[in-house]
């Protein structure tokens, strides 16, 4: 008969072994479901080495690729960004340096260039002057602008300019000056390698002229804002505007039937008509010119300077 | 009604014979019975055993271990996975350890209250690792778990009455 009072009863339950001191206390005092989660484990794992899935795929093997699987994704996921990143780096860094040297050589495909456009253009414009010297019946040397003379009012155009041959080239005052488009001035002072050669827009100069259609003549002078007026014509006579104006020869400078510009402006005076005349150069963007030689110029030229093959 | 009590709670023992007779003839049971009664395929006779014991020595490491053979041998004796009764018994036999721990198992009520809960929840564990592991798990029938719970409760009091005989205080 079961007696709750025997002193059995009372007596504790057997304790179990102590565990050793290094276990936690955690754990020692929840021993028998750790036994159980191990025991429950081992069936688990018994199971999973006899359950098969996908074709006779065992469930350990199945669940152990499973597990190592997004690791394995992750892994190869990290190598290929870092891959790709180290690959766009130096594929930016290497497209860095090809940019530089493009950049360096465009620099100098663009000098160069430039440097060509402005040879062709200046052998277009000597082509163009050797084709007009050839067809001049006297004899010329071409000379190109060096400098010009400073204006005496700020802002105004200079009135002289600067070339490079001088009485070397056997060159001498009062020679013509001229270019395709027309006339430029006369040589004002001769220096070894240089000369100073006065525009026709200034007041000092003087060329005799003749308007082509009416064959009037008169005398053009310098005058303002790069114009020039011809004077000594009278009233009387019938000028239009945009009538050509050409050199008369009568200066003893200018060889004849040489353009010097054309009528801009026509007005009557007390005796004279106000005419103006823009010239046919533009005097501001002077580079090549050519020196009317006179005979004994040519002559001189023809001593100093070396044959020439026909 | 089965109540918590801090008092000490009597320990049962009974002889090694008794034991091994008792889960021999539980597998006996279970793999012969079927054969003769149809009734008997809802009786789970290792489980009875796994649960009186585990609820008599109140030891839930001696729980663990009945459950766990129990349940292999079971395993082993039937055509499927070895190992799916062995979890499922083992945490039953961990339940039921520590339930004996808490309830006046002397009471009626008490045992048929906690066999039945033990009961389904072994049915449970073995739907739940069913349908965890296996790639085709038969389908949950209510039904057949709730009979099962009614039968084996039925049979587990017969069962405990006749091994109550064999039992002494340890």
């Amino acid at each position: 008969m079961f007696d709750p009072n025997s002193p059995d009863l009372t007596r504790p339950t057997q304790a179990l072994p102590r565990d050793g001191p290094d276990m936690p206390a955690f754990i020692r005092r929840h021993r028998s479901f750790f036994a159980l989660l191990v025991v429950v484990a081992a069936q688990i794992l018994l199971l999973s080495l006899q359950i098969t899935r996908n074709n006779h795929v065992r469930l350990i093997r199945y669940w152990a690729v499973e597990a190592f699987d997004p690791f394995e994704r992750s892994l190869g996921g990290l190598m290929d960004v870092a891959s790709t990143a180290y690959r766009t780096y130096r594929n930016l860094w290497h497209a860095e340096q090809e940019n530089q040297e493009l950049h360096i050589q465009l620099v100098a495909a663009q000098a160069q260039i430039q440097r060509l456009s402005e040879q062709a253009g200046e052998t277009q414009r000597l082509r163009t002057l050797l084709d007009f010297k050839n067809q001049l019946t006297f004899q010329t040397v071409a000379a190109e602008v060096i400098a010009s003379s400073p204006a005496y009012s700020p802002g105004e155009n200079s009135n002289a300019i600067f070339i490079d041959k001088g009485s070397d080239s056997g060159l001498t005052t009062d020679l013509a000056i001229i270019t395709p488009e027309g006339v430029v001035g006369k040589i004002l002072a001769i220096f070894p390698h240089s000369a100073q050669v006065l525009l026709i827009t200034d007041p000092s100069s003087g060329v005799g002229v003749t308007l082509a259609q009416s064959r009037v003549q008169g005398i053009l002078k310098g005058g303002s804002n790069s114009l020039c007026d011809l004077r000594y014509v009278m009233n009387e006579e019938v000028v239009s505007r945009g009538e050509a104006v050409v050199t008369s020869g009568l200066d003893q400078v200018y060889p004849k039937s040489l353009p010097v510009g054309t009528v801009a402006n026509v007005g009557e005076g007390n005796i004279y008509k106000t005419i103006t005349v823009r010239p046919s150069v533009d005097l501001n963007r002077l580079e090549m010119v050519l020196v009317v030689l006179k005979p004994a110029a040519a002559e001189q030229q023809a001593l100093n300077l070396p044959l020439r093959s026909h | 009604m089965p109540a918590t009590t801090h008092r000490p709670v009597a320990v049962f023992q009974v002889h090694p014979a008794i034991l091994s007779i008792a889960v021999l003839g539980a597998l006996l049971l279970q793999t012969f019975l079927p054969l003769k009664l149809p009734l008997a395929r809802l009786m789970d006779f290792p489980l009875l055993v796994c649960i009186y014991f585990a609820l008599m020595r109140r030891d839930k490491v001696f729980g663990i271990t009945l459950g766990t053979g129990l349940g292999l041998l079971q395993d082993a004796l039937s055509h499927g996975y070895i190992g799916i009764f062995g979890i499922a018994k083992a945490i039953v036999g961990y339940l039921a350890a520590s339930a004996s721990t808490r309830f006046e198992l002397e009471s009626l009520v008490a045992r048929t209250v906690l066999t039945g809960v033990f009961v389904l929840a072994h049915n449970l564990c073995l739907a739940v690792l069913q349908h965890v592991l296996l790639e085709a798990p038969p389908p949950f029938q209510p039904a057949a778990a709730a009979s099962s719970v009614l039968v084996n409760v039925a049979l587990g009091l017969i069962l405990f009455q006749i091994l109550d005989r064999f039992r002494r205080p340890a």
